[in-house]
């Protein structure tokens, strides 16, 4: 089997579709929007709209609360922290380049 | 291969680190200490998943001081034995029964094959589902994980296949990763639907693989720049000279312009690491002036007549 660079879909999803492709009820999505875990653009007629990225963020909410007993807070939180550490890994590792 | 055999299953006070004699408390905080650890959102390693699987089941059973009693009387096959079995009469029968089957191997492997159906399809899929799954969350989309690829720097110009073992939640597998031509430093390599899996159905997360192009014995590797040495004698810097420089395409001549001195770039435009959407790095030989470690008597002779005649002065400024 061989994989190649795959580009991301960027279609993005309703409530209901993300919602559905999530396993998750709406109001929770909503709430996790309210709470600025879950980001999502509002369109004119007042509809939230997911990046399909948002998936994935979904999905960790769900592990993080499943696996540490969090409430939705402390995931935004958590989340928060660990894209923060993703961050500083990925320009430590630019710095330890060799060759630098 | 869900419910299938898992021979390597550990025993579960091993997953955990704790004696069998450790007290519900000790149990309860060696898994806390080990989930933070391995918890697949925080520990992007492909192997972590199956880390935290190992360790939400051995916590599953030894938590629950029931299932424990159980678990430590008829070891990892317990849920394959009725409630009323007495301990002893249950040893004594495995030890005839198991007498043409290798223990180990054999204990667990039966799972789900032979015994799965007598005993009304149990699974420890089912009991257990993924990890997360069976705890009244739904589904849940796998999380991303991410590997170090380590790549030569001929491998990171020229792109291509490259095969990559990981340890996944099945175990061991291998992929083949195709290499784009030009990747650097720091890129991710993405693999969709390959890292965590999703449970029930979920999508599954991605896997990364970061570059980092090892240490080259030639080439230094600077973004998508390269630099190379260029050893040269004195009256080659000095006279100037055309030499033969390698390159990852090949060896190519560079010409080196007279009064050239240590430390000088001499530039070969895109002649480094390609760029898939933009113009080639560049190679840069770097001019080092080296001098016979031990001089001929005529070289001597030549370098004394050079010495009285030349005015020239390097420390002077």
């Amino acid at each position: 089997m061989g994989y190649a660079l795959v580009l991301v879909r960027s279609a993005s999803l309703n409530l209901e579709a993300f919602a559905r492709t999530t396993g998750t009820h709406p109001d929770l999505v909503r709430r996790l929007v309210a709470l600025g875990v879950l980001d999502a653009d509002r369109d004119a007629a007042g509809e939230l709209w997911f990046a399909r990225s948002q998936v994935a963020v979904m999905g960790r909410v769900q592990r993080l609360r499943a696996g540490f007993g969090l409430n939705y807070a402390a995931v935004g939180l958590v989340t928060d922290l660990l894209d923060r550490i993703a961050v500083l890994e990925a320009a430590l590792r630019e710095a330890r380049r060799p060759g630098r | 291969m869900p419910g299938g055999p898992r021979a390597d299953r550990r025993d579960f006070y091993e997953v955990l680190g704790v004696p069998r004699t450790a007290t519900q408390d000790e149990i309860q905080q060696a898994y806390r200490k080990l989930a933070r650890q391995h918890h697949p959102d925080v520990n992007k390693d492909p192997g972590a998943e199956d880390r935290f699987k190992e360790i939400s089941e051995a916590y599953d059973v030894l938590s629950d001081p029931q299932t424990r009693r159980r678990y430590d009387a008829f070891g990892p096959d317990f849920r394959q034995v009725p409630e009323d079995v007495d301990p002893e009469a249950y040893q004594r029968s495995r030890a005839s029964a198991g007498a043409g089957r290798a223990r180990g191997a054999g204990g667990v492997g039966g799972f789900g094959t032979d015994l799965g159906g007598d005993l009304g399809g149990i699974n420890i899929e089912d009991l257990l589902g993924g990890i997360f799954a069976g705890r009244g969350f739904g589904p849940i989309p796998g999380a991303d994980q991410e590997a170090e690829l380590e790549l030569t720097v001929e491998e990171a110009f020229q792109g291509g296949q490259r095969s990559v073992t990981l340890e996944g939640p099945d175990g061991r597998h291998t992929l083949d990763v195709r290499i784009p031509a030009g990747v650097t430093n720091g890129q991710r390599i993405r693999l969709a639907g390959q890292g965590g899996r999703g449970s029930e159905g979920a999508p599954n997360g991605d896997l990364y693989f970061v570059v980092r192009i090892a240490p080259h014995p030639r080439y230094r590797v600077e973004g998508r720049d390269l630099y190379v040495d260029l050893p040269l004698a004195p009256w080659e810097a000095a006279l100037g000279t055309s030499v033969a420089v390698e390159t990852p395409r090949g060896e190519m001549k560079v010409k080196v312009p007279p009064g050239t001195s240590t430390g000088k770039r001499l530039r070969l435009r895109h002649h480094g690491l390609p760029h898939p959407r933009g113009s080639a790095g560049h190679l840069y030989a770097e001019v080092k002036i080296v001098v016979p470690a031990k001089l001929t008597d005529e070289e001597r002779r030549l370098f004394e007549e050079l010495a009285t005649v030349s005015t020239f002065d390097p420390r002077r400024r």
